[in-house]
């Protein structure tokens, strides 16, 4: 199809592009990979943030207009606070306390209290901004990223030649590989 | 210093608006006192004055969704009640925003009210019953609180945070009133064969901080539902974040239902219809039962539209302007 030489420099073309993009791409790659192992667990975990929560008992029978300032700055000593933000009543015989990067949800009925600090699990939460395209303007970086990903894949694939080419070895390879997604397609659509 | 009790005033305070009509004694003792209050105190006319300066907008604000039907139904609430809330001219427009997913935003709205000079916004939450959405989310995007976890949510989620110039007054939501018990009872009765042989199973979103409240819900229009029919059995599950949008979690309380009676009716809590919900997750739940196409009677249907929930918006709005309007009236009943 090609002389020799020309087959040369396509190759010599292919494997610049598969390396130098491979350099280029491999802390994206990596990021995505974390990012995205951390967010296939959303049922399991929260992949953004750690949340410090802490189950505290204050005076049991208090009624709305006995949640006062004072008595929402003696809730907060209990649990560390020094100021809070305002507080409201979500139902009757509820008030959520807000601070910096905390709130107290206490029962006054039972006089239960549940404090929540939330704190950034970072390397995590970086990596998931950028994965989720909450920055704007990312994404078109992503769809670049994506791009060049599926360059990569498809000079990858013409690198090696002879016994270990794609010709021979890499297509049983290929083929073994693309069954595992046609496969988990074919189970989606006959047995659920 | 805090909003907290001005909210939970504006909630409470919405219930004692409503009770005149019923107590016609208490009624003219309003009138009177405001008669007497609006004669005798020159500053009234004043905050008359003030009050009619006033410029108000009501913002109907719901969940959010990508399914397209979703959105429209709400869309078709907001052309329902926009002539009828107008009428009175107190209040000079109604928008429709979506809390997430999709544009107009509650932000990019209350730009728009910024823009064309209103003074008072009346937010509508089109929502079930309280959830972190309601009580955290919504304020926390107008600037009214600060919450945490809200904050860095937004962020993720690119939701922008907007306060208006406008004051923001956040109107009771739908459980505080008897229509969704009698929306229930409806889309029950609309569907149901044989009530004494039927179980009914309520699905509704849910909420993993307000449970306990979600729960009672549940309860409360279950045994209205026994009260008005022969139906003697209820249960009810969640389908939303809670339930990891679990199809089991709409299997298991038709299993228990049926372990009763011949027969399930399912009927989605849900403000609107989405695909993902009525279409996928609640279907592919009864999928799993046994025999559930003779078993089961499902309409993947929603609460709107509803004439109750149009009358409710029109009346909360109403309200809601009337007080800002003429406040003194309005403290003095």
């Amino acid at each position: 199809m090609f002389s020799a030489s020309t087959g040369r420099k396509l190759r010599r073309l292919n494997l610049t592009w598969h390396r130098d993009l491979g350099y280029f791409f491999s802390s994206l790659i990596i990021i995505y990979c974390i990012s995205g192992l951390a967010l296939n667990h959303l049922d399991d975990w929260d992949p953004d943030f750690i949340i410090h929560r802490k189950t505290v008992q204050f005076p049991a029978n208090l009624s709305v207009s006995q949640v006062t300032d004072d008595k929402v700055a003696e809730f907060s000593k209990l649990v560390e606070e020094s100021h809070f933000k305002i507080y409201d009543f979500p139902t009757d015989n509820q008030v959520k306390i807000y601070y910096d990067n905390a709130s107290l949800h206490v029962n006054l009925e039972t006089g239960t209290g549940q404090y929540e600090k939330i704190v950034k699990r970072h390397l995590f939460y970086e990596a998931n901004v950028l994965h989720r395209n909450s920055l704007a303007g990312w994404k078109w970086v992503s769809d670049i990223f994506a791009i060049m990903l599926i360059v990569i894949s498809v000079t990858g694939l013409f690198i090696l030649r002879g016994k270990y080419g794609f010709r021979r070895r890499g297509a049983w390879f290929m083929l073994a590989g693309l069954l595992l997604p046609v496969v988990a397609v074919w189970l989606f659509y006959y047995t659920s | 210093m805090t909003h907290g009790p001005y909210l939970f005033f504006c909630r409470k305070y919405h219930i004692l608006l409503m009770q005149p009509a019923h107590n016609p004694v208490s009624f003219l003792f309003v009138l009177m006192i405001s008669s007497v209050l609006f004669s005798c105190n020159p500053g009234n006319r004043e905050t008359e004055s003030e009050s009619n300066d006033r410029k108000i907008g009501v913002l109907l604000v719901n969940h959010g969704s990508r399914s397209e039907a979703w959105r429209n139904s709400l869309l078709d609430l907001e052309k329902n009640v926009r002539d009828s809330i107008l009428q009175g001219g107190e209040i000079k427009d109604v928008k429709t925003a979506f809390m997430e997913y999709t544009e107009p935003s509650i932000a990019t709205r209350l730009k728009e009210f910024d823009r064309e000079g209103y003074s008072d916004v009346i937010l509508v939450p089109v929502f079930l019953t309280v959830s972190s959405h309601s009580f955290d989310d919504i304020p926390t995007l107008i600037g009214q609180k600060d919450d945490p976890q809200s904050i860095e949510s937004f962020k993720i989620e690119k939701m922008e945070r907007y306060t208006p110039q406008a004051k923001v007054h956040i109107t009771p939501l739908l459980d505080f009133t008897d229509i969704l018990k009698k929306n229930i009872l409806r889309r029950y009765t609309e569907v149901s064969k044989d009530a004494a042989n039927e179980g009914l199973v309520l699905i509704a979103y849910g909420d993993k901080t307000y449970n306990t409240e979600w729960t009672r819900l549940m309860q409360n229009v279950g045994d209205y539902v026994k009260e008005h029919t022969a139906v003697t059995d209820y249960d009810f599950g969640w389908c939303g974040h809670i339930a990891h949008y679990n199809p089991d979690s709409t299997t298991l309380p038709v299993s228990q239902v049926l372990k009763k009676k011949k027969e399930a009716v399912v009927i989605p809590v849900l403000v609107a219809f989405d695909e993902m919900f009525q279409g996928r997750i609640i279907p592919n739940g009864i999928k799993k039962i046994p025999s559930s196409k003779e078993k089961v009677i499902y309409r993947p249907d929603a609460i709107l539209p509803d004439r109750n929930v149009e009358e409710w918006v029109i009346r909360t709005s109403l309200d809601f302007s009337n007080n800002i309007v003429h406040p003194k009236t309005a403290k003095a009943k």
